[in-house]
């Protein structure tokens, strides 16, 4: 565990090394400072939380740098400062958040992120604090409705998300097309170059929401759960993180984003889940 | 340091994952060949057009020097996700077009290879158009005088002495395509980064992105060498031609 | 005067050019008689290489006529503008030019210069072509020159492929501008000579040169030009030993002191 943890200090500073290295920069100082190396801001008063996000994919994450919201900034947020710390969110690329995370670019990933085994591998993950379905995204009338009905068809998808890997497994695409962000799926399912997307129910609901023509023809359910990520072996900040979400849930912060972001109240098997196993 | 080892470098995850990268990067190989080809037969044009002599052809200058500026302005990535998103909504064009599968090749690959002739289409008039404007006036005068048409003076006379004077830029444009074809990754164009990045996202680890990188090498050291070897070849052509006129 | 075509194979008359505000030509009048030599002296900038770039319309004059075999080339549908016209073929048909840089394509060998344009623009058959190319080449002393690349002939031979060029679209008249004035001394006569059998065998020619001594042994008649118009013309002996004009004598004594 600590080998981990030394591992993962020595590839920010090697990382802090090259970056000073390249700027020319003969103050050190920097390196030797642990964890984050978001710059810190005073905002809500506590210490930082550097968190990682691949923004945009509303409505979980979405907004301009500074003024970021969403489900899971405005759940994070409430999560830090119950811990008496101020969550930064950084934006970052999905399909290496957690190998950032690992690597300590971020203490925490916000990001709509499913758990899953091969994951919890590289990472640990928090108590679920969503409950989440894929959705069948097609253009208005198309007879796509069932993970049977994507066989022989284009599929896109998010790259490095559950759709894909659920895709891969369980759907027999005719081709499958792997966006580096959701939107641009949707957009070529709005031109026709996919027949159908698959991604999380959410971000299909707002992206239907848009206008534009398109349903949701088919939710699968996968029993996908997300959870907030830390750097593998981080207990203490993963034990905070839990006790920060439990205290969300337990005040009705959660309720109140849940109804904010999906318009309905939260099922009542997320509090199980989270109390259980805590 | 081992961590950063095992992360890039780790070769045998290199060799688990070798096939699928190659089958990438073959990917790259037909859109770099594809688009390069077209973007240097488009470019020839555009800079032919540009050279259209007298008052009458005015206006097609005027077009075609608009399109040069224009696309040599707009970002090549901006241009594939344009060209991606617009083109098959274009309803009065027919499918064969706003959905094209030529060659059994997908769409997406076709609007990349679209974007990047349009671009590089748009680089490489400029490079023609040095060359053109390199060969001596005199040439022209030559030729028109000896009766020849202002086509058949370019064709025969002028653009074969101004390709052989930009063959070596016209190449290193052709190189630098090669690792702009890496854009289309943006529309899920299979090719060595998507791929690259693909199983980073599921493994990861980020060697098949070196492995990547190292294939491109592959390709482009060697042209790089070639170019250079032209150019001094052609340097030593001028300082060696002047005395040889001389001793005869 | 108007004694057709067999009396001025080509007439200037008037011929106005300018480039922008500077007025090169202002007025030139001139006659030339079939396989008549005439060689036209004048200080630098005095307009004689344009004179001569008006009568292949290579600039064409802004005002003015060329009589070409009593056609008037300075008419017709877009004439003026640069641009293909329907006298721009029947001109470059009759007229060869010789330059002073030779221009010979470089990316082709002697042989290959000489036939380009008999293929191209007389539609000649590569044999036919090739033939007349040996020929013309043999005829100005390059037989053993044909598959040379110009970079590899010196000036001279150049120039004496540049004319071998010009002679295969069989012109009726041969304009040379300054076509000795780029060569090393000891290359003049060579260019020369081939320049005296041309005359020798009755080409019409229009000469630009600095040669004096060519000059009055080849030339049928002298022109003396100066600021675009011109000063005197007369035969050789006349122009040269007796000039009747202030700035021929001078520009003679300025030649001559060299």
């Amino acid at each position: 565990m600590s080998k981990t943890r030394l591992t993962a200090i020595f590839a920010v500073l090697l990382v802090g090394v090259v970056s000073l290295v390249a700027a020319g920069c003969g103050s050190s100082d920097d390196s030797t400072s642990s964890g984050s190396e978001t710059s810190a801001s005073t905002e809500g008063g506590g210490e930082p939380l550097a968190v990682g996000s691949d923004i945009p994919y509303p409505p979980f994450e979405q907004g301009k740098p500074g003024n970021y919201t969403g489900f899971d900034v405005e759940l994070m947020e409430a999560v830090a400062e119950n811990i008496g710390r101020t969550a930064e969110f950084e934006d970052t690329s999905f399909d290496s958040i957690f190998l950032d995370l690992a690597q300590g670019k971020f203490e925490a990933v916000a990001s709509a992120a499913t758990i899953t085994d091969e994951r919890e591998k590289t990472v640990d993950f928090s108590n679920p604090y969503y409950l989440s379905e894929q959705a069948i995204l097609v253009e208005e009338g198309t007879p796509i409705d069932s993970v049977e009905a994507l066989a022989g068809t284009t599929v896109g998808v998010q790259q490095g998300t559950t759709g894909q890997e659920y895709v891969e497994e369980k759907g027999d695409a005719g081709e499958l097309r792997k966006y580096p962000q959701g939107p641009d799926a949707v957009n070529a399912l709005k031109s026709g170059t996919v027949e159908a997307v698959v991604m999380d129910i959410p971000v299909a609901e707002n992206a239907v929401a848009a206008g534009g023509g398109l349903e949701i023809s088919a939710a699968i359910p996968t029993e996908e759960e997300y959870g907030f990520a830390v750097a593998q072996g981080e207990t203490e900040l993963l034990e905070e993180i839990n006790e920060g979400l439990k205290k969300a849930i337990d005040d009705g912060t959660y309720a109140k984003l849940y109804e904010k972001y999906f318009q309905h109240a939260p099922p009542k098997s997320i509090a199980s889940a989270t109390h259980e196993a805590s | 340091m081992q961590e950063f080892v095992n992360q890039f470098f780790d070769f045998g995850f290199m060799a688990e994952h070798f096939d699928e990268v190659l089958e990438g990067f073959w990917i790259t190989v037909q859109l770099s060949i594809i688009s390069g080809v077209l973007a240097l037969a488009w470019g020839l044009i555009l800079a032919s057009l540009r050279q259209l002599p007298g008052r009458g052809f005015l206006p097609v200058r005027a077009v075609t020097i608009a399109y040069i500026d224009v696309f040599r302005g707009v970002p090549l990535l901006l241009l594939i996700l344009l060209i991606a998103g617009g083109i098959p909504s274009l309803d009065f064009l027919p499918e064969w077009l706003r959905l094209p599968q030529w060659l059994g090749k997908p769409d997406n690959f076709w609007f990349g290879v679209l974007a990047i002739t349009i671009t590089y289409g748009a680089y490489m008039a400029e490079v023609y158009r040095a060359g053109i404007e390199a060969v001596p006036p005199g040439q022209m005068e030559a030729a028109r005088s000896l009766g020849m048409s202002h086509r058949q003076a370019m064709r025969s006379v002028i653009l074969p002495q101004a390709i052989r004077k930009v063959f070596a830029p016209l190449l290193n444009d052709f190189i630098a395509l090669t690792k702009d074809t890496t854009l289309v990754s943006v529309i899920a164009v299979n090719e060595a980064v998507l791929v690259g990045s693909d199983i980073q996202s599921e493994t990861f680890n980020s060697s098949a992105l070196t492995l990547g990188a190292i294939m491109f090498l592959l390709v482009t050291l060697p042209l790089a060498r070639f170019v250079d070897k032209l150019i001094s070849r052609e340097q030593g052509r001028f300082t060696r031609g002047a005395p040889r006129v001389e001793a005869l | 005067m108007e004694n057709g075509y067999s009396g001025a194979q080509l007439r200037l008359h008037d011929i106005h050019k300018r480039f922008g505000k500077l007025e090169v030509l202002r007025g030139v009048n001139l006659d030339v008689r079939k396989g008549e030599v005439v060689c036209i002296l004048g200080p630098s900038g005095s307009g004689k290489s344009t004179l001569l770039r008006c009568v292949n319309l290579l600039e064409p004059p802004e005002q003015g006529e060329i009589y070409l075999e009593d056609q008037d080339i300075c008419k017709g549908p877009r004439s003026g503008t640069g641009e293909q016209s329907w006298n721009l073929d029947f001109v470059r048909q009759r007229v060869g030019i010789v330059f002073q840089q030779f221009n010979l394509f470089p990316h082709k060998t002697a042989l290959e210069n000489v036939t380009m344009a008999q293929e191209k623009v007389l539609g000649r058959s590569k044999s036919e072509a090739k033939q007349k190319g040996t020929a013309l080449l043999e005829r100005v002393g390059l037989a053993d020159k044909l598959n040379e690349y110009p970079e590899r002939l010196s000036g001279g031979q150049q120039q004496r492929v540049a004319i071998a060029r010009a002679l295969s679209m069989d012109p009726h008249v041969m304009l040379f501008d300054e076509v000795t004035s780029a060569l090393d001394p000891e290359l003049v006569k060579e260019v020369l000579d081939v320049l005296r059998e041309l005359a020798s065998e009755g080409m019409t020619m229009l000469v630009v040169t600095h040669e004096l001594g060519f000059a009055r042994e080849v030339g049928d008649k002298i022109v003396f030009m100066d600021a675009g118009v011109i000063v005197e013309e007369g035969r050789p002996a006349d122009v040269l030993d007796a000039p009747r004009e202030e700035r021929t004598r001078k520009f003679l004594g300025l030649v001559l002191d060299r």
